[in-house]
């Protein structure tokens, strides 16, 4: 029989290890007794093992396992890498999730934060609202005249210069006009002193004039109407200045606002 | 030395029986003194406002036994001290009799009463406050204006007088003073908080130097014919407004 030649090398490396069972070993050595090649192959393999035996016993040089493990760890770490690379596309995804996360939070919390500022100025208009209705009220107490010059003075806090309250100016001029106490109409004009570049206001200070009696605010006003420097008073000055009743030192304030308006 | 002591005790009890009293239940509300010009008017601690009449034995008008004073306003002398007392409930009216002249009177006020006290005629002389620790109310014309260990709050007027005012420890929120032709003259405990403004158009200002005003920015200086400082008093705390148009203004340490 002619046996290929791999098989016969295959078959008798295993002859030498002594692997082959008794029909295989009784073939391979018939074959190596009438096949001159075989035999020659037989031979050649033979010390081939033995010299692979003889190196199995030397141990590679530390140096030379280090080496082979920096090598090995090298390509281990390449092999990550390149897992890492691989997962690539999946973080992207991840990170598209985060980002729509992070980005549809943000619109969500920019809508809260719209609704909050909507409910911020809402709360802060019922405040105003609730210090305005305060403020009024104390500046009606008919009890107390000091409670009405807090009032006063609140009203006054209250209100922005460029920004002046209706509801509020109209009630300093009421206050002006109508209040009993000379103290409190004082702090009245004081109060409207701050709004004096509405026209509404410069009418009322000026009509207001021909209504008071007492001489202290009278000349309040008569100072705050020549600071004002509002020509339509003069015609109010001279009024007074006619007037027997008033005071000498009134008709001197109108005499004086008179000089320095005209 | 001890007899003299004692003649004055003495005509202080005569003083006391003669002294004829009215007396009101009363620990809240307001009490509106109009036109009585010759009064002084005491915080206590008492439940009743009691009316005195401090000009001792009258003498007594034969004619008028049996008689009712009445006035031009309609009213009536129910005191028996030429004062016409009347009781709405809340406020307390008090007048006086007669136009001029009057009698001396002094009102004892329990502390939770508060006080107005307004005055218009030129037949007054002036008005004294001692020890009151609720709301001062005053509005004069001619009458000077004198108040003693008061706190406050104050709403003080006058035309033609001087308001003098010293006060207790305490001051409470707001005060207001205001004179035309008189004298503002103020004295406060070193440490009060406020925020002053004082102005004056004719007068000067005149402020002990234990008094630290921090101002707000510049007074109105240049304002011709005016002179206006607005500042703080130790950080600043109660309004206090002071203003004297022809006169001057006094700020006095305690």
């Amino acid at each position: 029989m002619n046996m290929d030649q791999e098989k016969l090398s295959g078959m008798i490396i295993d002859y030498i290890d002594g692997k082959l069972n008794e029909a295989d070993k009784q073939l391979i050595e018939q074959e190596l007794v009438k096949n001159a090649e075989a035999y020659k192959l037989y031979e050649q393999l033979k010390e081939l093992i033995q010299v692979m035996d003889q190196s199995k016993k030397i141990e590679p040089s530390e140096k030379l396992k280090q080496k082979f493990d920096a090598f090995l760890q090298a390509e281990i770490d390449l092999e990550q890498k390149s897992k890492t690379v691989f997962f690539t596309p999946a973080w992207y995804r991840a990170a598209a999730a985060v980002a729509l996360l992070v980005v549809g939070g943000g619109v969500g919390y920019w809508i809260s934060q719209q609704n909050q500022q909507h409910a911020e100025l809402l709360a802060l208009q019922k405040e105003m609202k609730e210090t305005r209705r305060l403020v009024l009220a104390q500046m009606n107490n008919d009890q107390s005249a000091s409670q009405r010059m807090l009032g006063v003075m609140a009203a006054y806090e209250s209100v922005q210069t460029d920004r002046p309250d209706d509801e509020i100016v109209d009630a300093l001029v009421t206050t002006m006009n109508t209040d009993g106490n000379s103290n409190v109409r004082l702090a009245a004009i004081e109060a409207l002193s701050k709004f004096t570049e509405e026209e509404k206001v410069r009418k009322a200070l000026v009509q207001s004039l021909s209504a008071q009696k007492d001489p202290v605010v009278q000349i309040a006003l008569i100072q705050l109407l020549v600071q004002m420097k509002e020509k339509e008073a003069v015609k109010s000055f001279e009024r007074i200045i006619d007037d027997e009743q008033s005071l000498p030192a009134v008709k001197d304030e109108a005499h004086a606002g008179i000089f320095k308006l005209s | 030395m001890k007899k003299q002591i004692l003649a004055i005790a003495l005509l202080l009890v005569a003083t006391g029986v003669f002294a004829q009293e009215f007396k009101l239940a009363k620990t809240s509300g307001k009490l509106m003194i109009s036109e009585v010009n010759n009064v002084t008017i005491e915080g206590y601690d008492g439940k009743e406002i009691v009316f005195s009449s401090m000009d001792g034995a009258r003498e007594k008008d034969k004619r008028a036994e049996g008689l009712r004073a009445i006035s031009a306003m309609g009213l009536e002398d129910n005191t028996g001290i030429g004062l016409s007392v009347k009781d709405n409930g809340n406020t307390v009216e008090v007048y006086q009799m007669k136009k001029m002249d009057g009698p001396k009177v002094k009102i004892l006020v329990p502390k939770g009463v508060s006080i107005l006290y307004s005055h218009s005629s030129p037949y007054g002389n002036s008005v004294k406050f001692r020890n009151v620790s609720n709301e001062i109310e005053i509005s004069t014309v001619h009458n000077s204006v004198h108040l003693d260990n008061v706190t406050g709050p104050l709403m003080v007027k006058t035309v033609h007088g001087s308001i003098d005012v010293i006060f207790g420890t305490t001051i409470n929120n707001p005060i207001s003073i205001v004179s035309v032709h008189g004298a503002v003259d103020v004295t406060l405990p070193a440490t009060t908080k406020a925020n002053l403004a004082m102005s004056t158009s004719w007068g000067e200002m005149f402020v002990d130097p234990a008094i630290k005003i921090e101002f707000d920015g510049q007074g109105e200086w240049k304002k011709y014919g005016s002179n206006k400082v607005n500042g703080k008093l130790n950080g600043g705390g109660l309004e206090m407004q002071l203003s004297s148009t022809h006169n001057n203004i006094y700020l006095r340490k305690k």
